[in-house]
């Protein structure tokens, strides 16, 4: 072989090699750390579909939220992360833009001129926007309200022994002390327990005390942002909790979690539970559920205002401008209109007034027109850098006092001191 | 130095420094640091190792009273675990030493718990002692027996997760007992036999003073072991109710991930290593007090 033909050949390889980059490039795929609930369910059979329209591959790795924070907090300090799509808790909306691990969104959104209106304004404060920036776009919204038993309240029975007791005509509780009166009656008297309740120390107990505290007319902050934990109102809530989990909760409520509460209401063992709105097409599932499916009911919690919750999209900081490129196409796709009422048909949360607002959806889940009160009527926990440390320190003070290891008075005060003390680190 | 032993010590070193480079890589740069981590401001809100801090991690946390308590529950804790799997895993392999059939079965059946992830056996136990829907309640309500809130209850849930501990531990026990046993030598047993002993008798002043080598690695390695835990508590009550179950690992684990503070975590790390430490050097310390004279003896005599 001449010198000719040598250089020949190594000019057509180069070649070769130069068209054939864009062909032998790695396609892109998403990879996100999920919460394993149904709403990550629901949108992962939709996968396919968008990898159909945009040839993106999206991967779920799914896990209970307990194990989220940690995964994603030891990606997100790497130099580059695993996971090139966050799904993001409001909890830790004030921590990831703060420590400065999401990319800023409003580029993406005035570059494809996404149209953010028809979210919903309190989901777009909770995870969307804060006072630098753009960082998340709303994904499904976690608000609590109170899913009961219909059967239970219409059975005769039972009807007439809380007559018998003085308290009137057997229907849903209107405020906190009727609730967990209630509550307490259920379980004496219906054979099941009167509420599933969650009072794993840590992020379970913590969400479902919040229920309680704002249903009293306590709050975390005052409109200051000065401490108002510690009131009488405060106490109120916080005995008001022990008293349920003590007499009208199931057995081991203290180290019960979210799925623990969905099996026993779903097995027909409980009464009510306090919890995610979303939880109820679950629950109503006959397929899921065979033995409460019809039997259920949401309302918003007794006492008027429950605990506001939400996930968001968001996209790390630390990866390539393709893959950042290909994260907010897929968020663009999973939150169009289009999409987020094919979910709802499902089951899915919704963030977007206009799916609410669906005939469909109307149709097909009345019980949507009650959610919406339980979205509007919600109340946020405390949202600062250190807000999942604060659900440990609060969970940990809550756990003592249901546990009977501590009096309410010293938990919330405790609780209240840790609030004082984390929000003064976060300044 | 000898030409030979210069070779020697060449060759000796040739083929040791591979395998101690990847070991000072593997163990010693992680180690190194923490211990930077432990005396810096680095937290996940600032990631930066500077300024350095000297001692204030370390003394935020002995200032923290939930340091103590994991501490003294660590200590219960160990204490309650090595002294379960110690008695069980004896009398298991002292059986164990008597049978002649069927031993690899046995042995390959109490291998099981050991060769699983805590992480596996913290859930497999967490859906067994379920309160409401769980097989041990349903079991005992069979019986006639009052149910138990084995996890939620905070005067339980210590015991709880030390007997799950046990339970998974208790094979690693047996097998090096059992080990031990089988190397035992038998003339002293067939002397003792001639002299009337009686089987308390042998195993009191033979078996226990014969084993005791064997028993006390089979100790301190689970005493280390114990005082690491973490993934049981992490699966089965995340330190609760309360802090019933916070045991040290887990505090520090509270302090880094969920504190955002990895320099205050990396701390109490090193406190946990320090008594860990400790533990084993002062253990070692007295075994090797109460062996020397006889060790002693059987060198001079080995000598003379």
């Amino acid at each position: 072989m001449g010198l000719r033909s040598i250089l020949c050949a190594g000019v057509g390889l180069a070649a070769m090699v130069a068209l054939g980059t864009p062909a032998l490039a790695d396609p892109v795929t998403l990879r996100a750390l999920m919460e394993d609930v149904p709403e990550t369910q629901i949108i992962e059979a939709m996968l396919p579909e968008f990898q159909k329209e945009t040839g993106i591959t999206v991967e779920f790795e799914k896990l209970a939220y307990g194990d989220m924070h940690d995964k994603l907090v030891t990606q997100l300090t790497s130099a580059s992360s695993a996971y090139n799509l966050l799904e993001v808790d409001f909890l830790w909306a004030g921590e990831f833009p703060a420590a400065g691990w999401l990319a800023e969104l409003t580029p993406f959104v005035e570059k494809s001129k996404f149209d953010l209106s028809p979210f919903i304004p309190s989901m777009m404060d909770l995870v969307g926007r804060n006072k630098t920036g753009l960082y998340m776009i709303p994904m499904y919204n976690y608000s609590m309200g109170m899913i009961y038993r219909t059967d239970l309240l219409k059975d005769a029975k039972l009807a007439a022994a809380w007559k018998a007791a003085g308290k009137g005509a057997l229907e849903p509780p209107k405020s906190l002390a009727d609730y967990v009166t209630l509550s307490k009656f259920m379980k004496a008297n219906a054979g099941v327990a009167g509420a599933a309740m969650q009072g794993q120390r840590g992020d379970p107990n913590s969400m479902e005390f919040s229920n309680y505290l704002f249903s009293s007319g306590g709050a975390y902050l005052d409109k200051d942002g000065k401490v108002a934990l510690d009131s009488p109102q405060g106490k109120t809530a916080l005995d008001l909790y022990v008293d349920n989990v003590k007499n009208g909760a199931q057995q081991g409520a203290l180290s019960a979690t979210l799925d623990d509460t969905l099996r026993l209401m779903c097995d027909g063992k409980a009464f009510s539970m306090i919890t995610y709105w979303w939880m109820l097409p679950q629950v109503d599932d006959a397929k899921k559920c065979p033995a409460v499916a019809g039997k259920v009911a949401l309302g918003v919690m007794p006492g008027g205002h429950g605990e506001s919750g939400g996930w968001g999209w968001g996209i790390p900081k630390n990866t390539d401008a393709a893959t950042q490129q290909a994260a907010w196409t897929f968020i663009q796709w999973v939150q169009s209109k289009k999409v987020a009422v094919a979910r709802a048909m499902q089951g899915h949360a919704p963030v977007r007034s206009d799916v609410y607002s669906d005939k469909d959806v109307l149709a097909k889940y009345p019980d949507y027109a009650t959610a919406e009160q339980v979205v509007a009527s919600g109340e946020a926990f405390p949202v600062f850098p250190y807000s999942a440390q604060y659900e440990d320190v609060l969970g940990t003070q809550l756990s003592l006092a249901a546990g009977g290891q501590t009096d309410s008075a010293a938990a919330l005060k405790a609780a209240a001191s840790g609030l004082s003390d984390l929000l003064k680190k976060a300044k | 130095m000898s030409p030979v032993w210069t070779r020697e010590w060449r060759i000796g070193w040739g083929f040791a420094l591979p395998g101690l480079t990847l070991l000072l890589i593997v163990m010693g740069f992680p180690l190194v640091y923490s211990a930077i981590m432990a005396v810096s401001s680095l937290t996940l809100m600032h990631p930066s190792l500077s300024p350095l801090v000297g001692g204030d991690n370390f003394a935020t946390i002995l200032a923290s009273p939930g340091f103590w308590h994991a501490l003294w529950l660590t200590f219960g804790y160990s204490l309650v675990t090595v002294t379960g799997e110690f008695v069980i895993g004896l009398g298991v392999a002292l059986m164990l030493d008597r049978v002649t059939a069927l031993k690899p079965v046995y042995f390959a059946i109490l291998t099981i718990p050991m060769a699983m992830s805590p992480v596996s056996v913290g859930l497999i136990w967490r859906m067994l002692l379920q309160p409401n829907l769980g097989i041990a309640n349903h079991l005992l309500e069979r019986a006639g027996l009052p149910r138990l809130d084995w996890l939620g209850s905070s005067d339980l849930a210590f015991w709880t997760m030390a007997g799950i501990d046990i339970w998974q531990q208790v094979s690693f026990v047996v097998l090096i007992l059992a080990a031990g046993l089988a190397a035992l030598p038998r003339e002293p047993y067939e002397a003792a036999e001639v002299d009337g002993a009686t089987a308390v008798q042998q195993f009191w002043f033979l078996t226990l003073p014969m084993l005791r080598p064997v028993a006390a690695i089979a100790i301190i390695i689970q005493l280390i072991n114990e005082f690491r835990t973490y993934d049981l508590t992490y699966v089965l009550t995340k330190g609760g109710p309360g802090t019933s179950t916070e045991v040290l690992s887990f505090f520090a684990y509270r302090r880094a991930f969920l504190g955002l503070s990895l320099n205050e975590g990396a701390a109490a790390s090193f406190m946990l290593l320090a008594v860990v430490l400790a533990m084993t050097l002062a253990f070692f310390a007295t075994l090797e007090r109460r062996a020397g004279p006889s060790a002693r003896a059987a060198a001079g005599g080995a000598g003379g």
